[in-house]
C-alpha cells in the first residue's frame, strides 16, 4: 500500500516485547510460543492504554495455529483473524495487513505478534536446506550459505573486504550494549569479528543473526483513534512488498530490483527522499542484507556500500544509525518485529541513551525471497 | 563408486516431475526440460513450462558448459554426512542454456575457485540409481 490517501491514516499505538536477554539465559524445554505471545500482547495492549475488550482483530505469527493463543489471551471473539506462517520475512506483510484492516473498518484495534521458541526447541537453520534446486545433495545448507555465495559474487563485481563488512555487525553490536533486553552485550571490536570462525566462508559467526526465544506484539489502529491514546501515534506512512522467488534464494542483482520497486512505492507518493530518513531498522538476518539494502535503496552508491559503512556512519552518533537496539545480529532474532518496536521507540522519543535527536522517519526492509519494507513517521508529517 | 550401499549423503527424492532427468543422468547425459510449445528451457524439471504454462515438456541435451556465478566454502557441519568433507565448496553455476544449478566443483582447490570460472559437467555415480552432476574447470 503506498497511495497518498492511505499514508498516515493508520498508526502503531502499542508495542510489547519479552526480555530477550533473560530468556536467553535459560533454555527451557517447556517454554511455549503461546506463553511468550501472551506476555507480549499484554504488554502491547497496556502500552497503548487500551482495554483488552477493545481489541477486535488478531494477526498471529510464528505459531502453528492461532486458536491456542486466542484461548490464552481471551481474544476469542475478534472480528478479524489472519494467521501468518512462521517465516522471518512476514513482518512488513503483517503490518500491511493490519493497517489495511483498520483503514477499511474490518477491525478497530488489531493486535499482531510474532513469537518464536527457536533456542529452547533446539531449532537449527541448515540441514534441511531450502528443499529447492537439489541443494542438500550438494551440501548446500542454510540461508546463510546462500547469502555467503552471493557475497563472493558481490566481491568479484565490486571488490571490498571481509574486514570492511565487519563494520556492520560491529556497529550494531555497539547499539545492543545500550539495550538492556539485548542478548549480545559484550563489546565487539573488528579484531573480535575477524577472529571468529567462518560458518560459510566468507561469512563468519558474527555475520549471522542469533537463534533465540521471544515475542513482540503491536497494536494498530487508525491515526484518528490513535490521537486519543497513551502515546504520540507512530504513523504508518506506507508498506511495500515485492516478491523475489528464486530457487537459489538470493537475488543475482543483490535485490536492486526489489529495493527499487519498494522504494518507489514508499517514497514517491510522499515526496520522501533518502535524506529524510533518520534511522534504519532493518532485517539483518546476515550482515550483507544491510549492505545490499543500503545500495538498493540508494543510501550508498552502487558497489560502494562497504566503504560507505566505515568510520561509524551507521552507528549511533553517525549520519544514519542502523538497528539502534542491536537488530537480529545482537538484540534478538524476532524477524523484523524487534526492529519495528525500536522504530516506534525512536519516533516517540523514548529510546533513552539510544535516542536519535529529532527522529522523524524510520525505514525497514527485509531482503529475502519475499522482500518487504515499511516506512514509519511521527505524527504531523503527513 | 556405484556400490549402491555405501553412499550416505542426501539423495534426491525422485518424483514424476524429475524421473526422466535422473534417468538421463544415470546414463551420463545432462538434459534440461524444454517447452515444445514455446521453446523455453527451465530447471529444476517442473512438469509444466513456467513461461507459457503449457504441459508440453520435452528434453534438450545440455552442453554441460557454464560459468561459476558464485561460491561458498562450507565450514559448519550442518549435514552430518558431509562433515568428513569439511571444508567443501558449493557453487551456483549459470548454464550456457540459461538456468542456474547448484553443484560442487571437483578437480580444483577451494582456494582457486573464482566467480566467472568456466566449467563443464562431470558425472559422479552415487548409487545404482542416482548419478550426480558436478562440474570441473574447463
Amino acid at each position: 500500500m503506498s497511495d497518498r490517501e492511505f499514508a498516515g491514516k493508520t498508526a502503531i499505538v502499542g508495542i510489547g516485547s519479552t526480555d530477550f536477554a533473560r530468556l536467553y539465559r535459560t533454555n527451557d524445554p517447556e517454554r511455549t510460543g503461546e506463553a511468550l505471545a501472551t506476555e507480549a500482547i499484554a504488554a502491547a495492549i497496556a502500552d497503548a492504554g487500551l482495554e483488552k475488550s477493545q481489541i477486535d482483530g488478531l494477526i498471529t505469527g510464528g505459531l502453528p495455529h492461532y486458536e491456542p493463543v486466542a484461548y490464552r489471551t481471551g481474544l476469542t471473539d475478534v472480528r478479524f483473524v489472519v494467521d501468518y506462517p512462521g517465516a522471518g520475512r512476514m513482518c512488513a506483510m503483517a503490518l500491511m495487513h493490519a493497517a489495511t484492516a483498520v483503514h477499511h473498518g474490518l477491525a478497530d484495534y488489531v493486535v499482531l505478534f510474532n513469537s518464536v521458541v527457536f533456542r529452547s526447541q533446539g531449532v537449527k537453520f541448515g540441514a534441511q536446506g531450502q528443499g529447492l534446486l537439489y541443494d542438500t545433495i550438494y551440501g548446500m545448507a542454510s540461508p546463510g550459505a546462500q547469502y555467503s555465495l552471493a557475497f563472493t559474487r558481490y566481491q568479484a563485481e565490486y571488490g571490498g573486504t571481509e574486514e570492511q563488512l565487519g563494520a556492520i555487525p560491529v556497529a550494531i553490536r555497539s547499539h545492543a550494549q545500550m539495550t538492556p533486553r539485548a542478548i549480545m552485550q559484550q563489546e565487539m571490536s573488528i579484531d573480535d569479528y575477524l577472529a571468529a570462525r567462518y560458518i560459510a566462508q566468507p561469512l563468519r559467526l558474527f555475520d549471522y543473526c542469533l537463534i533465540n526465544d521471544g515475542a513482540v506484539a503491536y497494536v494498530v489502529t487508525t491515526a484518528e483513534r490513535a490521537r486519543d491514546l497513551a502515546h504520540p501515534p507512530v504513523l504508518i506512512a506506507g508498506t511495500a512488498g515485492r516478491a523475489n522467488f528464486r530457487e537459489w534464494y538470493v537475488d543475482l542483482g543483490f535485490w536492486d530490483d526489489a529495493c527499487g520497486s519498494m522504494k518507489a512505492d514508499l517514497f514517491d507518493p510522499l515526496g520522501v527522499t533518502t535524506d529524510d530518513i533518520d534511522c534504519l531498522q532493518v532485517y539483518d538476518n546476515f550482515s550483507v542484507s544491510v549492505l545490499w539494502g543500503l545500495e538498493g535503496f540508494g543510501f550508498a552508491p552502487k558497489g560502494q556500500g562497504l566503504e560507505w559503512v566505515q568510520n561509524g556512519r551507521i552507528a549511533l552518533g553517525g549520519e544514519l544509525p542502523v538497528n539502534t537496539s542491536g537488530g537480529m545480529l545482537s538484540e534478538s532474532y524476532l524477524q523484523g518485529w524487534n526492529q519495528h518496536a525500536e522504530a516506534v521507540r525512536q519516533l516517540r522519543g523514548e529510546a533513552g541513551e539510544r535516542q536519535i535527536p529529532d527522529c522523524d522517519w524510520s525505514l525497514y526492509w527485509c531482503l529475502s525471497a519475499l522482500p518487504g519494507a515499511s516506512l514509519l513517521c511521527r505524527d504531523g508529517l503527513l | 563408486m556405484s556400490d549402491g550401499g555405501g553412499y550416505t549423503k542426501p539423495l534426491p527424492t525422485v518424483s514424476h516431475e524429475d524421473r526422466e532427468f535422473w534417468a538421463a543422468a544415470r546414463e551420463h547425459r545432462f538434459v534440461l526440460p524444454q517447452c515444445q510449445t514455446c521453446g523455453h528451457v527451465w530447471f529444476p524439471p517442473y512438469a509444466s513450462c513456467p513461461s507459457c504454462l503449457a504441459f508440453d515438456r520435452g528434453w534438450t541435451e545440455a552442453s554441460g558448459r557454464g560459468t561459476v556465478w558464485g561460491f561458498t566454502i562450507m565450514r559448519q557441519p550442518y549435514i552430518p554426512s558431509f562433515e568428513p568433507e569439511l571444508p567443501y565448496n558449493v557453487v551456483l553455476v549459470e548454464l550456457e542454456e540459461g538456468p542456474m544449478v547448484y553443484s560442487n566443483l571437483v578437480g580444483i582447490d577451494n582456494d582457486d575457485i573464482a566467480c566467472g570460472l568456466a566449467v563443464e559437467a562431470v558425472f559422479e555415480d552415487a548409487t545404482d540409481e542416482i548419478t550426480l552432476i558436478k562440474f570441473r574447470p574447463v
